[in-house]
C-alpha cells in the first residue's frame, strides 16, 4: 500500500511540480561521456561505442526532475564548441579518464580555459574521475591536484571518482546534480 | 498532434517576414521548456527566407544553427522534421554544422517508423564531410533497402549527392542499390490501420525509388560499359520496372550505349522497339526520340517510331500532340522523306487553336514538303501569319530561310512571301529575321538578287528601324553597282538622304559613293556627283564629312580609291575577336605598352568569309546526321561549333609556330591540315601529325604522347623521310626534350621546297620515332641515370594536293567552271568507293578529303541514287580549283564517282585528284 502511495505521490510531483534541468557533459575523447550517459539513462554499458560526432542528447528521468543531458564530442575539432553548449546550463560535468595519465595536462588546460570564459560564470562544476575500475589509476586527491581544481573559484566545485562500467558511485552523481534543479 | 488546425500565424502574414526580425525571434529556441508549435512556425519562416533566396551571413547562420540544434531535446516529430529541413538548408552557410552529425544519425536509425526518417537522411548527407562518410555507411545501406519507398528514395538520392565527395565509399553500396531497383513491392499495405498517428510514416505507394536507384546505379557504373549493358538488359525486360521515369532513364542509357558501341546497336534497337509499345506515353516518346536521334538511322529502323508518333498526332491532349510533333519536326530536318507519311495528319494541325502546335506543323511541313507543296503551304501560312506572335513568326521565317538555301529554284515564291510579310506589322526582331533571310537570298541565290533588292528598296521607303535601314543601304551600296541598272537604286538611296535622320543619311551617302567611285558610265558618275554635292549642305557633320571625302575619292582616278571604297577583303573576324580579347584581358602590364597590331590579323576575301558563313547557317538550322548525344557533359560538338573550333585551332597553331624562333622567318602559315592520327589510340606511344604549309617551307608538327607508366622519354625526335626527296630538302628538326607519362609533347620537322615558292610537292612520309627511354625509380620518383635508345615506327602519311587547297565560296558555279576551264588544265578520275554506304556519306567525305567548298546547295543530296557535287577552292598561292563530282550509288558496289577537277595553275588539278585516289 505504501508503495502505491509513493507511486501516486511521484506521479503528482511529476505532473505538477515537474522540473527540467540542463546538464552539459564534456571531457577529452574516450573519457567515457557517452557510456556514462547511457548507463545513467538506464541502458547497458557497451564497451565498443563509436566516437561522438558533434553531440548526443538524452533525457534522464529522476523523480520529478528531468535531466536534459548534452553529451558533447571530445575530439579537438569539437572543443571550441563546448562553450556554446555550456551557456545557461544548470551544471557542467567534466569527465576525466583517470587511467590515462598522459592526457591529464591536456584535460587541465581545456578545463581551465573553459572555466575562464565570462559567459559561464557561477555555473557549478562537477569533475568526475571515470574508469576507477581499472588498475594504475589516480586517487581523488591526486586528481584534484593534477587538475588544479583548488584554483577554480566563484563556483561550486566537486570531484567524485566513478566507474561507468561497474556503475559505482553513480547515485552520488545524480544526487549532486539534483541539488541544482530548482535554481 | 493535439494542436488545433486553426491557422494562428495568419496575422504574421508572409509579406512581413524580414531576415533581421526572424533572427531576433530566434532567441525562442533557447527558452525552456521548448514550445514545439511556436518553434515550428519560426522554423517555417526561416525556411521561407532561405527558399526565397535570402542568405544569412555566416555568423548569423551559425548562431541560428546552434539555436536550432537545441531543439533536438524535444521529441515532437513534426518539429524534428522541420529542424532537419532547416539544417539541410543552413548546411552551406553555417559553420560547425558537423556538430549535429551524431544526433541526426540517431534519427535515421532503422527501428522506428518515424515520419522524419527520410528528412534525417537527406539532412545527414548534406552535413557530412568526406572523412566521416565511412561512419554512416551502415545507416545508408539499411536505408537504401528499406521497405518504405520514402526512406529508400531519400537514401538513394542522398547517395547520389555523396558520390562526388566520397565515390569509393558510395560505390560499395552497389548490391543494395541493385536490390532497391529490383524491388517492385509496394510498401506499407499492412500498416494501413496504424498510420493514423502522426508520428508514423504515411503510406507511400510510389515507385519513384526505382528511378532513383537506376540513376544511382548508372552513376556508379558509368565507366564500365559491360555492367551498363547488363543493367539495361536486366531491368529492360517487360515488368521488371514499374516506374515510367525509371524506364525513360533506361531508354536514354540504351540509346547512348547503341551510339557508343556499334556492336550493341542491334540488341539495344530491339529494346527500344519494344519500349515503343510500352503502356506509358512518356516511355513511348523517349524511345521514339532516341530512335530518331540515332546516328545514321536507316529508314526501316525508324518507320515504327514514326508510326507511333503519327498515332499520337491525333491524340485529344494538346501536350501529347505537341511532343510528337516536335520530335517529328526535328527528325524532318535530316530525313524528310520518312516523315512524309505523317503529312496528312500534320496538315490537320495547321489550323489547331494552339499556336505552338500550328507553328511546328507548318515548319515540319515546310521541311517534308516537296517542291510542289511548298507553294501551297506558303499560301496557307500567309493567311495565318497575322494571328501568331512575333516569336512564332521568326521560327517560320528561319525555316523558310533554310528552305531558300536548300531549294534555290523555289526562290521566287519565297521571295514573294518574304516581301509580303515584310509589309506586315511586326517588331524589330521579326523584321530583322525577314531582312536577314533576304540578305542570304541575295548572297547565295544569285537569280533572286535583282528582285530581292527591289523589295528591300521598297521596304526602306517606309522603315521605322534605323538599324535595318542602315544595313540595307550598305547592302545596296555593295550589290547595286554590279546590277544591270544601277540608276534604279540611286533614286531610292537619295530619297533616304532627303527624308531620314542623320544616321541613315550618313549611310545613304556612303552607299551613293559606291556607285560613283570607279564608275565607267559618265552619266551615272555625273548624277552621283550632283547628289553628293548637295549633301555637302547637310546639317549633320558626319553626313557632310562623308560626302566631302567621297566626292574627293570619286575624282581621284587611281586604284587606291576603288580599293578603299569597294574593299572585298575583310579581316578573319573570329581571329580578330580572339586577338582583341587576348589583348584586352592580358594580365601583363607591358602588353599595353604597344598598341594593338592589326596587321597581325589574317585577311580573308569576301568569298572565303561567305563560304564559312553559309556552312554555319545551313548546319545551325538543320542538325547534321550525327545529332548531339544525350547528357550535357558528353555533347558532341555540332558541325557549326566544329567549324568554329577548327578555325580557332588554326589560329592557335599559327600562334604557337610564331613563337618558335626557327620557324618565325618562314612567314605566315598558309594552311594547317587537320590532325592525322598515325597510331591507334591504345598504343604505347600515341602519335599524330599536323601539316603546316608555308611559302617556301613545309613544317610537320608531330604530337607525341607517352602512355607507358613510370617511364620518361628524353630527346625525342622523328626521322621523317619523304618518298622522293628531289622536291623536299631537310631543313631542321626541333626535338622534344622530355616526355613524362601522359604528357603530350610536340616535335617539329621542317622541309624546304627545292623548287621554290610556287611548287606544290607531293610525297609520302615514312616516320620513325627516336628517343632515349628511362625508367622512373619508384622509390625516389626520379628517372634513372642511364636509359637506352629506342626506335618506334609509326604509319606513313601523305602530303597531297588537298593540303594546298582552301575552300572558298562563289554564287555561280557554272560561270567559274567555264572561266577556269578556259585557261587552266583539267584532270579526271573514276573511283569506286566501296566503303561508302550512302550518297550523303560520300558527299561529306569527299568534300572533306578534297578540302573544297560545296556550292549551290549540292552538299545536301536530294536523290539517294545519283548526285552531282560542285566544289570550289583555291590553292595557297591563289589559283582557283573547281571540281565537279558525279556519283551513283548501288547497294552492290557502293558509291561510284567520277571526279573532274579544273585548276588555274598548271598541274594542280592532277594533284588534287590524286589526293583522293
Amino acid at each position: 500500500m505504501a508503495g502505491l502511495f509513493k507511486k501516486v505521490y511521484d506521479w503528482l510531483l511529476r505532473t505538477f511540480w515537474a522540473t527540467e534541468m540542463d546538464v552539459t557533459m564534456i571531457g577529452l575523447q574516450n573519457a567515457g561521456k557517452t557510456s556514462l550517459l547511457r548507463v545513467l539513462s538506464g541502458g547497458e554499458f557497451a564497451i565498443d561505442s563509436i566516437p561522438t560526432v558533434g553531440f548526443n542528447m538524452k533525457r534522464v528521468q529522476r523523480g520529478h526532475v528531468t535531466l536534459k543531458c548534452w553529451d558533447l564530442g571530445g575530439q579537438p575539432r569539437f572543443r571550441p564548441m563546448w562553450e556554446r553548449y555550456c551557456r545557461n546550463v544548470n551544471a557542467i560535468v567534466f569527465i576525466v579518464d583517470i587511467a590515462d595519465l598522459n592526457l591529464l595536462p591536456v584535460a587541465r588546460e581545456e578545463l581551465h580555459a573553459l572555466m575562464n570564459s565570462p559567459t559561464l560564470e557561477g555555473i557549478p562544476l562537477l569533475v568526475l574521475g571515470n574508469k576507477s575500475d581499472l588498475p594504475d589509476k589516480l586517487s581523488m586527491d591526486e586528481l584534484i591536484d593534477a587538475m588544479e581544481l583548488k584554483n577554480i573559484s566563484h563556483r561550486e566545485v566537486s570531484c567524485y571518482g566513478i566507474s561507468a562500467k561497474e556503475e559505482t558511485n553513480l547515485e552520488a552523481v545524480l544526487q549532486w546534480l539534483m541539488k541544482f534543479a530548482n535554481r | 498532434m493535439s494542436y488545433g488546425k486553426k491557422d494562428e500565424d495568419a496575422d504574421t502574414g508572409l509579406v512581413k517576414i524580414d531576415r533581421t526580425q526572424v533572427f531576433q525571434e530566434a532567441r525562442l529556441f533557447n527558452t525552456s521548456p521548448i514550445q514545439p508549435r511556436r518553434c515550428r512556425i519560426l522554423l517555417t519562416k526561416i525556411a521561407l527566407l532561405l527558399y526565397t533566396g535570402e542568405k544569412f551571413p555566416t555568423t548569423e547562420a551559425t548562431t541560428l544553427f546552434f539555436g536550432i540544434s537545441k531543439l533536438f531535446q524535444n521529441k515532437d516529430a513534426s518539429l524534428r522534421q522541420m529542424v532537419h529541413l532547416v539544417i539541410k538548408e543552413l548546411a552551406s552557410s553555417a559553420e560547425d554544422i558537423i556538430m549535429v552529425t551524431s544526433t541526426i544519425m540517431k534519427d535515421t536509425g532503422g527501428s522506428t517508423d518515424s515520419i522524419y526518417r527520410p528528412n534525417a537522411i537527406r539532412a545527414l548527407c548534406r552535413i557530412i564531410d568526406a572523412t566521416t562518410v565511412q561512419s554512416i555507411e551502415r545507416v545508408m545501406k539499411t536505408a537504401i533497402v528499406d521497405k518504405n519507398p520514402s526512406v529508400s528514395s531519400s537514401a538513394l538520392v542522398s547517395s547520389y549527392h555523396l558520390l562526388p565527395i566520397a565515390r569509393d565509399v558510395v560505390r560499395r553500396w552497389q548490391s543494395e542499390t541493385q536490390e532497391a531497383a529490383a524491388s517492385t513491392k509496394s510498401s506499407g499495405g499492412f500498416s494501413l490501420g496504424f498510420s493514423s498517428s502522426s508520428g508514423n510514416l504515411p503510406v507511400n505507394n510510389s515507385t519513384m525509388a526505382q528511378y532513383h536507384a537506376i540513376g544511382l546505379l548508372y552513376q556508379m557504373r558509368m565507366h564500365d560499359r559491360m555492367a551498363l549493358v547488363k543493367m539495361v538488359q536486366q531491368f529492360g525486360v517487360a515488368g521488371a520496372m514499374k516506374n515510367p521515369a525509371a524506364i525513360v532513364m533506361l531508354v536514354r542509357l540504351a540509346a547512348q550505349l547503341a551510339e557508343e558501341d556499334h556492336q550493341l546497336r542491334k540488341p539495344m534497337m530491339q529494346l527500344l522497339d519494344g519500349w515503343l509499345r510500352h503502356k506509358s506515353e512518356m516511355v513511348n516518346f523517349e524511345a521514339a526520340k532516341s530512335i530518331c536521334d540515332m546516328r545514321d538511322v536507316s529508314d526501316a529502323e525508324v518507320s515504327q517510331a514514326v508510326h507511333v508518333l503519327q498515332l499520337f498526332l491525333s491524340s485529344p491532349r494538346a501536350v501529347t500532340k505537341f511532343t510528337a510533333l516536335r520530335i517529328l519536326h526535328n527528325f524532318a530536318s535530316f530525313k524528310p522523306h520518312v516523315v512524309n507519311v505523317c503529312n496528312p495528319d500534320i496538315e490537320l494541325l495547321i489550323s489547331n487553336s494552339n499556336r505552338s502546335i500550328a507553328t511546328f506543323a507548318i515548319t515540319t511541313l515546310l521541311k517534308t514538303g516537296n517542291e510542289a507543296s511548298v507553294d501551297r503551304l506558303m499560301k496557307q501560312i500567309s493567311g495565318f501569319m497575322s494571328e501568331i506572335t512575333d516569336e512564332f513568326k521568326i521560327t517560320i521565317v528561319e525555316a523558310i530561310r533554310t528552305l531558300c538555301l536548300k531549294f534555290p529554284s523555289k526562290q521566287a515564291g519565297m521571295l514573294q512571301f518574304l516581301s509580303g510579310i515584310l509589309r506586315d506589322e511586326g517588331g524589330y526582331e521579326f523584321k530583322r529575321a525577314v531582312v536577314e533571310s533576304m540578305f542570304d537570298l541575295i548572297k547565295f541565290v544569285p537569280d533572286s538578287k535583282e528582285e530581292a533588292l527591289a523589295h528591300l528598296c521598297e521596304f526602306i521607303e517606309d522603315c521605322e528601324f534605323t538599324k535595318l535601314a542602315v544595313r540595307i543601304l550598305h547592302l545596296l551600296g555593295v550589290e547595286g553597282p554590279k546590277t544591270s541598272q544601277p540608276t534604279k537604286y540611286i533614286r531610292y538611296i537619295y530619297n533616304r538622304v532627303v527624308l531620314e535622320n542623320a544616321i541613315v543619311r550618313a549611310a545613304a551617302v556612303t552607299a551613293l559613293a559606291k556607285f560613283g567611285v570607279g564608275q565607267k558610265d559618265p552619266e551615272v558618275k555625273r548624277s552621283v556627283d550632283v547628289l553628293l554635292t548637295r549633301c555637302l549642305d547637310d546639317v549633320d557633320d558626319e553626313v557632310r564629312d562623308r560626302a566631302a571625302l567621297n566626292l574627293r575619292l570619286m575624282h581621284e582616278e587611281d586604284e587606291l580609291a576603288t580599293r578603299f571604297v569597294k574593299n572585298d577583303d575583310m579581316f578573319a573576324l573570329s581571329a580578330f575577336e580572339q586577338q582583341l580579347v587576348m589583348y584586352v584581358t592580358s594580365d601583363d602590364r607591358s602588353a599595353f605598352d604597344t598598341a594593338f597590331d592589326i596587321s597581325k590579323i589574317p585577311v580573308v576575301t569576301r568569298e572565303q568569309a561567305d563560304a564559312e558563313d553559309r556552312t554555319k547557317k545551313l548546319t545551325a538550322s538543320t542538325p547534321s546526321l550525327k545529332p548531339p548525344k544525350l547528357g550535357p557533359s558528353k555533347a558532341a560538338p555540332s558541325a557549326a561549333e566544329a567549324a568554329a573550333s577548327a578555325s580557332a585551332a588554326a589560329q592557335q597553331y599559327a600562334q604557337e609556330l610564331m613563337q618558335i624562333p626557327e620557324i618565325k622567318p618562314f612567314g605566315h602559315v598558309l594552311k594547317s591540315s587537320p590532325l592525322v592520327e598515325l597510331t591507334e589510340a591504345e598504343t604505347e606511344y600515341v602519335v599524330a601529325v599536323v601539316k603546316h604549309i608555308f611559302k617556301e617551307h613545309i613544317v610537320l608538327q608531330y604530337e607525341v604522347k607517352n602512355t607507358l607508366p613510370a617511364t620518361v622519354l628524353e630527346n625525342v625526335s622523328v626521322l621523317a623521310t619523304p618518298s622522293d626527296d628531289e622536291e623536299l630538302e631537310d631543313a631542321f628538326v626541333i626535338p622534344a626534350e622530355k616526355l613524362g607519362t601522359d604528357v603530350p609533347g610536340k616535335i617539329y620537322v621542317a622541309f624546304r621546297k627545292v623548287n621554290g615558292e610556287g611548287s606544290l610537292p607531293v610525297s609520302t612520309f615514312s616516320n620513325i620515332l627516336k628517343f632515349t627511354s628511362k625508367e622512373i625509380d619508384p622509390t625516389t620518383n626520379e628517372p634513372e641515370d642511364v636509359g637506352y635508345d629506342d626506335e618506334y615506327e609509326v604509319s606513313d602519311f601523305d602530303l597531297s594536293g588537298s593540303d594546298y587547297v582552301i575552300p572558298i565560296f562563289a554564287s555561280n558555279f557554272a560561270h567559274v567552271w567555264e572561266q577556269v576551264g578556259a585557261q587552266g588544265d583539267e584532270a579526271e578520275e573514276t573511283l569506286q568507293l566501296s566503303g561508302m554506304k550512302s550518297i550523303p556519306e560520300a558527299t561529306e567525305q569527299l568534300a572533306k578529303a578534297l578540302s573544297l567548298q560545296p556550292l549551290e546547295g549540292t552538299d545536301v543530296p536530294v536523290n539517294q541514287t545519283t548526285h552531282t557535287l560542285k566544289l570550289l577552292g583555291k590553292t595557297v598561292s591563289g589559283g582557283r580549283v573547281v571540281a565537279n563530282v558525279r556519283m551513283a550509288f548501288s547497294s552492290k558496289t557502293g558509291v561510284t564517282t567520277k571526279i573532274t577537277v579544273r585548276s588555274e595553275e598548271e598541274g594542280v588539278a592532277a594533284l588534287v585528284v590524286g589526293s583522293v585516289a
